[in-house]
């Protein structure tokens, strides 16, 4: 998966009679690229495709709950998820959580990234470390922060009540919104640095153009600096999406057990159940969702020329 | 149309406080139809004059007034002019109708009428049938002809150039040159254009500014500029140019309406010529302005008037002419003769240099920017 697409090399323009020369200095370009590939497949191949071979593998085995597991070719791992409500329940949650926390990520963090990607201050560099610096400290602890501030008794219900806004505490934790809150701040840096490498056909000049051709600063916004940052804002979209659906620490603390996600799921059966084959279908599912949601991203950029 | 008119009024640009200003107190009136280049240096204040008359940049002060209207705080979409940019700045998510539709859907000009005005605009720039294309797939002449044509199309109150031309090759930018002037003179739309090109300037201006240090040196028409350039800096900048210091003797006469007068003028270890200038400087000391293709250079000593006898240094032949730096004592000065087809002059070879005082101008003032430093 490639979030981000290398630019097209450029073609070389080629003459006929100098066919015989170029087909030698190509074959031993071609023998070179292939060196220095090698290192990084060997790498993928076996600390991704073997494993992920293995899981596909795995999935198709029969389980049990004493956590035998018997080598076999059933569908059996599969018909389960698929018929039970529950998991389908589990499923679109999933979803639905990766859908709403890429989308409030993607708000809260286009006008930083937009203002740090204009930016021509010399402290521009400083200012974008600063924006993913929480990136240094781990989920796990930011998720702790997270419980500790919305909590029955924490900063936030402590606050509102304190200004006798609310009467009851918020249920803001053991719950979707907790985990959703918790997401998008967690992976707001992820979405600043996919758009500020994605905002790269913005420039300032464009802006002034619509705006001497009589565009109002909201028209600018809307007709040129929107359409130009699309972009970098599906990209930013894809990466918290699949970033959400695939994390398990998050859902599982601010969830406190009551909000189930294929990741927690999978982390049941895994360790739990001690169902494998089971997980390793529920893996493929997760993995399925991420394909879908390529596709349509792909087909997206396409239509918008990103 | 071109109703309009322009007039700047002390017009001052301070980035910030302390800084020298970038441009300082300028002031210029632009004639209905006119094309006036803002011709300059890299730093000269040339584009921050062309950003403000656009409303892209707040002056710190001064004014500036189009159609009798001022328009100083006006902002950049309720001007009504047409820019371009040096890169074009075409709206790469558009197709070339959308981008030159663009200015018209700002004002909500009805579907129908867009549609036959961009058709208009795009034949005026002979782009008619590239109307559905993606920019990018645009040559650099072309989408600088959609960046007109984009300009044009909503009929602007003052066309607005920056640099248009400065990112096509040598070939490209005359044909653009020739091409942009003669829509500028169909569509009589008041135009400024900023370059630092002063060929091109020469070529499309009707009124050219030189601008130094945010100053105006010099504003008049292509000729005045060239033949007789205000100051040092303006006949430095435009064309080729031997200076001489000469002590102005006695006026020998009036050379023309223009109330100018020829006189006698000694350059220390050359001897003494004739000069024309502006009435008034008999007895005073001033810069003597040839131009190179004015000198007239011999190889051997002619019948004329005292030429001037000297060595030829260097010599840089460019096919249609031939430079040649002649060492007249301790002058070195630049003359052009044109190549013939036998042996050309060499280095070494004595030449005869010669003028004719109406060729030989002595500068009226030291310059704007020797003048403000003297201040």
């Amino acid at each position: 998966m490639t979030l981000l697409e290398a630019p097209a090399a450029p073609e070389r323009p080629r003459a006929k009679n100098e066919g015989q020369l170029e087909r030698a200095t190509e074959r031993r370009n071609r023998r070179t690229y292939l060196a220095l590939l090698l290192p990084g497949l060997l790498g993928l191949l076996v600390s991704f495709v073997f494993p992920l071979a293995y899981m596909v593998r795995m999935s198709f085995n029969q389980g049990s709950p004493d956590g035998v597991i018997v080598e076999t070719f059933t569908l059996d791992t599969y018909i389960q998820p698929l018929t039970d409500p529950y998991y389908w329940k589990v499923t679109l949650d999933t979803f639905q959580m990766g859908v709403t926390v890429g989308v409030l990520c993607v708000l809260v963090s286009y006008p930083v990234a937009l203002f740090l990607a204009r930016s021509t201050s010399k402290y521009r560099g400083l200012l974008i470390a600063i924006a993913i610096a929480p990136l240094l400290t781990s989920a796990v602890v930011r998720t702790y922060g997270w419980m500790v501030i919305l909590g029955t008794n924490g900063l936030v219900n402590s606050s509102l009540t304190g200004l006798g806004l609310i009467d009851t505490p918020l249920k803001l934790t053991n719950n979707m919104a907790g985990v959703t809150i918790g997401l998008v701040e967690i992976f707001m840096p992820y979405a600043i640095l996919a758009m500020i490498s994605g905002f790269g056909r913005l420039s300032p000049q464009l802006e002034e153009a619509a705006g001497s051709l009589g565009a109002s600063k909201f028209k600018v916004f809307t007709r040129v600096t929107l359409p130009l940052c699309l972009p970098g804002l599906l990209t930013a979209f894809l990466l918290v999406f699949v970033l959400s659906i695939s994390t398990f620490i998050t859902p599982r603390l601010l969830g406190g057990g009551s909000v189930q996600v294929l990741a927690t799921e999978i982390y049941d059966q895994t360790t739990g159940l001690l169902n494998w084959p089971f997980a390793a279908a529920l893996s493929v599912i997760l993995l399925v969702l991420f394909g879908l949601i390529i596709a349509v991203y792909q087909r997206l950029t396409r239509k918008i020329g990103g | 149309m071109t109703e309009s008119k322009l007039s700047i009024v002390d017009l001052t640009k301070r980035y910030a406080a302390g800084l020298e200003p970038a441009v300082d107190r300028l002031n210029m009136e632009v004639e209905e139809g006119h094309l006036v280049a803002l011709l300059g240096p890299s730093g000269c204040g040339k584009t921050t004059t062309l950003r403000m008359v656009a409303g892209l940049m707040d002056p710190t002060a001064g004014s500036i007034v189009v159609d009798g209207k001022e328009i100083t705080h006006t902002p950049v979409n309720k001007r009504g002019m047409g820019m371009v940019f040096q890169s074009y700045a075409l709206f790469p998510h558009m197709n070339v109708e959308q981008n030159v539709a663009f200015g018209l859907e700002m004002r909500q000009v009805p579907k129908a009428q867009q549609k036959a005005r961009v058709a208009a605009a795009l034949d005026m720039v002979q782009l008619g049938h590239l109307g559905k294309r993606q920019t990018k797939e645009l040559s650099g002449g072309q989408q600088q002809r959609i960046a007109l044509a984009r300009a044009l199309v909503v009929e602007p109150t003052l066309l607005l150039l920056d640099e248009p031309l400065s990112n096509l090759d040598a070939k490209l930018r005359e044909t653009m040159r020739t091409e942009i002037r003669s829509i500028q003179q169909r569509t009589r739309a008041t135009t400024l254009f900023v370059t630092h090109d002063q060929d091109e300037a020469l070529d499309m201006a009707d009124r050219i500014a030189v601008m130094n240090g945010g100053l105006i040196e010099q504003f008049g028409s292509p000729t005045e500029v060239y033949e007789r350039p205000r100051t040092h800096f303006v006949a430095n900048f435009i064309g080729q140019a031997n200076f001489l210091d000469a002590r102005v003797g006695a006026e020998t006469g009036r050379a023309n309406l223009a109330g100018e007068s020829y006189y006698r003028v000694e350059v220390e270890g050359l001897g003494q010529f004739g000069a024309v200038g502006s009435a008034g400087l008999a007895g005073t000391t001033h810069e003597l302005v040839i131009r190179p293709h004015r000198l007239g250079v011999s190889l051997a000593p002619g019948p004329g008037p005292a030429p001037l006898a000297g060595t030829i240094e260097r010599v840089s032949y460019t096919g249609d002419a031939l430079a040649v730096a002649v060492r007249v004592g301790e002058k070195l000065l630049q003359a052009q003769m044109p190549t013939i087809s036998g042996d050309l002059p060499r280095v070494g070879d004595a030449a005869y240099l010669s003028w004719a005082p109406e060729d030989a101008y002595l500068l009226p003032a030291p310059g704007a920017v020797a003048e403000r430093l003297a201040a």
